[in-house]
């Protein structure tokens, strides 16, 4: 009861809905930072697991490799790429992408790789060249892997971007950061639950996103096999 | 028309897929390679659309070496059917059909009505076409394969085992459909299975592989049943070959007794005047519309009361009946089996009754058939 009561008034200050110290600012700076995250890292994982899932080739690597990032502390990263490009906007997203590349690499991989062969095989008995089954089979195939790779990601890095508060560029970790600092436990809560929020709202973007994405006949297939 | 000439594809650590193969596959037949499994079948038909790269020989289409031709063209000018027809589960099934159309550059639209007349074809209702195929029977997804092969029109069908994962009935209508297809489209088919049943049915000419990849026998269906080359090829189209082979004569030319039939409403008098004297065992009674009702033996028509119509006798169960028009010498030797009385009841299209003939009398036919 102490702790809803405390929420409730945190949130309810009107100087907490303003100024670049202010909710939205704070909001605005930590979605920004996510987003650029995750498009970088989808930029980065989706083509080169679509080239190892499509051809086979620097598969073992590229699963090695993304396992090897797993395993890196993203506040480790943080620290070393601050350490060799100082405070700012690029140590954040180095780490964000670091966190975020494997899930959508191993994702895309391993669902052009999943294909069943029947159809590979069918694909290329009409007459598709090598391109044409990466786009017109594999890809939407994989698609509904893909985006539940980016959606662990995404999910991985609104949490983490609670970060961007150690080097001072803001973000809702900042409310974390300082509320532990100034004991201030209102406002600890208040961060918390809206980095909570923020990763349920990414969760329900992403079930929006599947219907966008994926083909009816594959969405009711995969509910079928559930 | 399609030739192999020495061709072989044996894999760099030895394994012999199809050790050397010279044969000629006419135009507008259909050719079922049938074989056990391992017998280089399937790999001779990948050939034909690269699918598989010969390491020697020649395979040509139309006088045309394959190899002088870039291989995603040359598929699209060729159907390919597959075992479980390996429809796009991300499609509708009218963009599954308008693939190749696709793939050929059609406009969509152009692309969408060709599939839907080639639906239609192959018998799928209209309302199917924004299904996916997860939706569908395993029969259906078969049509949609065919129909999917067959949207631009190619010369060439390729079908490898297309039938061979669904249950036996709907096998038989897929088989009864390619064969009334293939009437009307005459196209080259090379089909491929392991069922020399399907085969025999589908088959203008069969192709009978033996393990190791080699051709053991390459003849019409008719002629492999009378004369299988060797052992093997005799094992493997089964020992009931003779039985089988009377699926190729038909049964019209049987000669048909009409002494032994008689109408309901006809005194026991009349027939027993004309069958017991003759010998005869069995009477066929019909009725007015000369449709069969059974079967009324010698001893009976002995012992009925004088004055009675054969209507009102107990008769015997007539069994299946052969349609003299369109069916085999087989299919009237398997009414003759499973008759009571041991004579197969003929009709015509209407179900009206043509005349009987017995096993010895159907003996006699086979026996001149035989020669």
């Amino acid at each position: 009861m102490n702790v809803l009561t405390l929420l409730v008034e945190w949130f309810s200050d009107p100087a907490q809905w303003t100024g670049t110290a202010g909710i939205p600012a704070r909001l605005g700076e930590h979605v920004y930072y996510s987003l650029l995250g995750l498009l970088l890292s989808t930029a980065i994982a989706v083509p080169v697991g679509l080239i190892t899932g499509h051809t086979g080739v620097g598969g073992f690597l590229t699963t090695s490799l993304a396992n090897f990032a797993r395993a890196l502390p993203t506040i480790g990263v943080l620290f070393l790429i601050v350490l060799l490009a100082g405070i700012g906007l690029v140590p954040v997203v180095c780490a964000l992408v670091a966190l975020a590349v494997p899930p959508i690499l191993v994702n895309t991989h391993e669902g052009v790789r999943g294909v069943d062969p029947r159809l590979r095989d069918a694909a290329l008995g009409m007459g598709m060249r090598g391109r044409e089954v990466l786009f017109k089979l594999e890809l939407p195939v994989a698609t509904p892997l893909i985006l539940l790779g980016m959606r662990t990601a995404a999910v991985q890095v609104v949490a983490t971007a609670t970060i961007a508060a150690y080097v001072g560029v803001g973000g809702l970790g900042r409310y974390i950061v300082d509320g532990q600092a100034r004991q201030d436990l209102s406002m600890l809560l208040g961060g918390s639950v809206l980095v909570v929020a923020l990763a349920v709202v990414t969760t329900l973007l992403f079930a929006g996103l599947r219907r966008l994405l994926v083909a009816p006949g594959l969405r009711a297939e995969a509910a079928a096999a559930r | 028309m399609i030739t192999f000439e020495g061709a072989a594809k044996i894999y760099p650590d030895g394994t012999v897929a199809v050790a050397h193969l010279d044969l000629t596959v006419e135009s507008g037949r259909t050719t079922v390679f049938v074989g056990p499994s391992g017998s280089g079948k399937t790999t001779s038909l990948r050939m034909i659309n690269r699918m598989v790269e010969p390491t020697h020989g020649t395979i040509r289409v139309d006088g045309v070496d394959i190899r002088d031709q870039d291989p995603a063209l040359l598929r699209r000018s060729i159907g390919y059917v597959i075992q479980q027809a390996g429809l796009f589960p991300h499609r509708t099934i009218l963009d599954n059909i308008a693939t190749v159309p696709m793939l050929l550059g059609w406009r969509r639209g152009k692309a969408r009505a060709r599939a839907a007349e080639l639906m239609e074809l192959v018998g799928l209702e209209p309302a199917q076409a924004k299904r996916y195929p997860h939706q569908l029977s395993g029969g259906q997804q078969q049509r949609v394969g065919v129909a999917r092969a067959l949207a631009a029109d190619p010369p060439i069908l390729l079908m490898d085992e297309p039938f061979s994962a669904v249950d036996p009935v709907v096998r038989t209508s897929l088989q009864d459909e390619l064969l009334r297809l293939q009437q009307e489209l005459h196209k080259t088919i090379v089909f491929v299975t392991h069922d020399i049943d399907e085969a025999v049915r589908l088959g203008d000419r069969i192709a009978v592989y033996r393990p190791g990849g080699e051709l053991a026998q390459y003849d019409t269906p008719e002629r492999l049943l009378a004369e299988p080359v060797d052992e093997f090829v005799e094992s493997f189209v089964g020992y009931d070959r003779g039985v089988r082979r009377l699926s190729f004569f038909p049964a019209s030319e049987l000669s048909l007794r009409q002494d032994v039939v008689f109408d309901a409403e006809d005194r026991v008098e009349r027939a027993r005047d004309a069958v017991v004297s003759d010998g005869e065992p069995w009477a066929l009674v019909v009725d007015e519309r000369r449709a069969p009702l059974g079967w009324v033996g010698a001893r009976q028509l002995t012992e009925a009361p004088a004055g009675v119509t054969l209507g009102s006798l107990e008769l015997a169960p007539f069994g299946h009946v052969f349609h003299v028009a369109n069916d085999s010498l087989r299919a009237a030797l398997d009414a003759a089996v499973l008759s009571p009385a041991g004579r197969a009841v003929g009709v015509d299209t209407d179900g009206s009754v043509l005349g009987v003939v017995s096993q010895a009398d159907l003996g006699t036919a086979i026996w001149s058939v035989s020669e």
